[in-house]
């Protein structure tokens, strides 16, 4: 018989402390969901390959698990919970009242990771999603949820929310004309941050000088809010300019609450642009060595699905938050977070059960022996 | 303190010069010592001296937050670390090398022996030329002296031990320097001690560099 001690790659088991603040660091951020009034939704594991192939793009999408249903089709394991929740949106509250507030705690499966920190195959995310409001208070009110929810996790000393917003790129990048393919190559150079290869780059297809390093220059900026008054004088489009007035009301808004601490600026964050319409953030802490969430504004997805509405949601990568908190933090899981239980051993069993019974009723906890 | 990973080896020596010059420097008696972890001077940095192709690994985990490693090696490993300098150091190029005559593949595959099957698979699969890529942890020279395979993708720094096996360049895949990179999450939560090394290291740059 084949040997079953193997467990596939990328797949792990929780017991213990780590199980029981995994289960903690879930229920504390449903909470904070709750709080802010978004519903829970639990959508199908399972679902058709084509589902996410149109809601995360084909890049993503090829990524999961896929096997056929007994009629042929293509089926999933879910690799992301959005795609579910734009189509469900779309159809089954398709007539609801706008806007709508889902949240949800779900795990999502990728059979091939992205990179080689990201090994694990089998993630949990805790997510929120904010359909059919296009208004900046939208985009502040995921981003005051996102620093709430850190602060109740113990983490609001040792983490990070890198803010852009995608059109300040597209709009220069618009600007200097270039095709689909030198795009895409210019949109490497900045997340790589790589400054010199960018400049290369740009030289080769844009004649003005003075353009090419005030897009260098723009790629460059990350840090706090006054990295935007130098990101205005470099721009002259209106797109871009129109989303660095979106990231400087944001800034203003994080700022009046007391937050601007964990919120920084990252000009350079532009992964996703395929995806997101918007707001773009990150979310890190001290102790991962990559994103522990992300989200932002995606106003195109639903069209995916037939009814085309603004959105914005954010996701928290529940194990990568549980690795880093279980491995000390301030965060301490509140109920039933103990080992400690009552032995009950003595007398015969009836007596045994009967005093396990009473002892339950008073929401003591017990282990029988 | 920021940790920093350094390809042992080829570009050993010329990375730390750099980085002294930046002003992060570490003692001759540090050095010397067979010890894998030094810290600098000033305390502000520490050494972690790793095999080049562990460079990524140590970077994209945030083990280190920072390294210093070959184009080659970040092309093989697809690392997904930022890149934020080229450091001009460790120069040599990435090629296809053959013998004169046998640049040709048997029954129409072309058979590759290579330490990059990555770069290697992802060149031929953009020309269109079918390929078996055998795969080698060194000595790669010897292989199409030996009939293992048709051809050769290696690092060439000079060229000399290609002549001395009967092999020459036959193409070029691309160039490689030494880069400095960094891990994504270290540039956020340690930008102010991440844009110093650059900024220190960019201005050593621009004067070697003119």
């Amino acid at each position: 018989m084949e040997p079953l001690s193997n467990i596939p790659g990328g797949m792990r088991y929780y017991f213990g402390r780590e199980a029981r603040v995994r289960r903690a660091v879930e229920d504390a951020v449903m909470g904070v969901f709750d709080g802010w009034g978004y519903e829970e939704i639990a959508t199908p594991s399972v679902d058709y390959y084509a589902l996410f192939e149109r809601g995360m793009g084909h890049e993503e999408a090829r990524r999961s698990f896929r096997f056929t249903d007994t009629d042929g089709r293509l089926l999933a394991l879910r690799p992301d919970v959005t795609s579910s929740v734009a189509r469900a949106a779309a159809t089954l509250f398709a007539s609801a009242p706008r806007p709508l507030r889902f949240c949800y705690a779900a795990s999502v499966f990728r059979q091939r990771p992205r990179s080689h920190a990201d090994w694990r195959r089998q993630e949990r995310q805790l997510g929120c999603e904010l359909i059919g409001t296009d208004k900046w208070d939208a985009d502040l009110e995921v981003l005051v949820i996102a620093s709430e929810m850190l602060e109740r996790l113990g983490l609001r000393d040792s983490c990070r929310i890198t803010l852009n917003a995608v059109g300040v790129f597209n709009g220069v990048a618009g600007q200097l004309g270039l095709n689909a393919a030198s795009r895409e190559q210019m949109q490497q150079c900045i997340d790589a941050r790589d400054g010199a290869a960018l400049e290369q780059l740009l030289s080769r297809f844009v004649k003005s000088m003075p353009a090419v390093s005030r897009a260098v220059q723009l790629a460059r900026l990350s840090g706090g809010a006054e990295v935007l008054g130098e990101a205005r004088k470099l721009v002259s489009n209106a797109q871009s300019r129109a989303a660095i007035g979106l990231l400087e009301l944001l800034c203003e808004g994080v700022e009046s609450l007391g937050l601007s601490e964990c919120f920084s600026i990252d000009l350079s964050d532009v992964s996703g642009l395929d995806y997101y319409t918007g707001l773009v953030f990150k979310i890190y802490i001290e102790g991962a060595g990559a994103r522990v969430g992300s989200g932002g504004r995606y106003d195109e997805l639903t069209a995916n699905f037939g009814r085309r509405e603004p959105a914005i949601g954010f996701v928290l990568d529940l194990d990568a938050v549980t690795e880093i908190i279980a491995r000390g933090g301030d965060f301490e899981p509140e109920n039933g977070g103990s080992d400690t239980a009552t032995i009950i051993k003595s007398g015969y069993l009836e007596e045994r059960f009967r005093e396990a019974k009473s002892k339950r009723e008073r929401g003591e906890k017990i282990r029988m022996e | 303190m920021l940790t920093i990973a350094i390809a042992k080896g080829r570009m050993q020596n010329d990375a730390l010069e750099l980085l002294r010059r930046a002003g992060v420097s570490v003692s001759a008696e540090a050095l010397a010592s067979r010890r894998l972890a030094v810290e600098d001077e000033t305390g502000r940095f520490r050494f972690v001296f790793v095999k080049p192709s562990d460079v990524p690994v140590y970077v994209e985990h945030g083990i280190a937050d920072c390294g210093v490693v070959g184009r080659d090696v970040l092309l093989e490993t697809e690392a997904d670390v930022l890149q934020p300098l080229d450091l001009k150091i460790a120069r040599c190029r990435i090629a296809v090398a053959a013998r004169d005559d046998a640049y040709t593949g048997r029954a129409g595959v072309l058979h590759v022996a290579t330490k990059y099957p990555r770069i290697a698979a992802a060149h031929f699969g953009s020309l269109g030329v079918p390929v078996e890529i055998i795969e080698l942890s060194g000595s790669v020279e010897l292989a199409p002296v030996l009939g293992l395979s048709d051809c050769i993708v290696d690092l060439v720094e000079t060229g000399r031990t290609l002549e001395e096996n009967g092999l020459r360049v036959v193409e070029t895949i691309t160039d490689s320097t030494a880069r400095l990179v960094v891990n994504r999450a270290s540039y956020q939560l340690k930008a102010a001690e991440v844009g110093a090394l650059i900024s220190e290291l960019s201005s050593v740059l621009v004067e070697r560099d003119g």
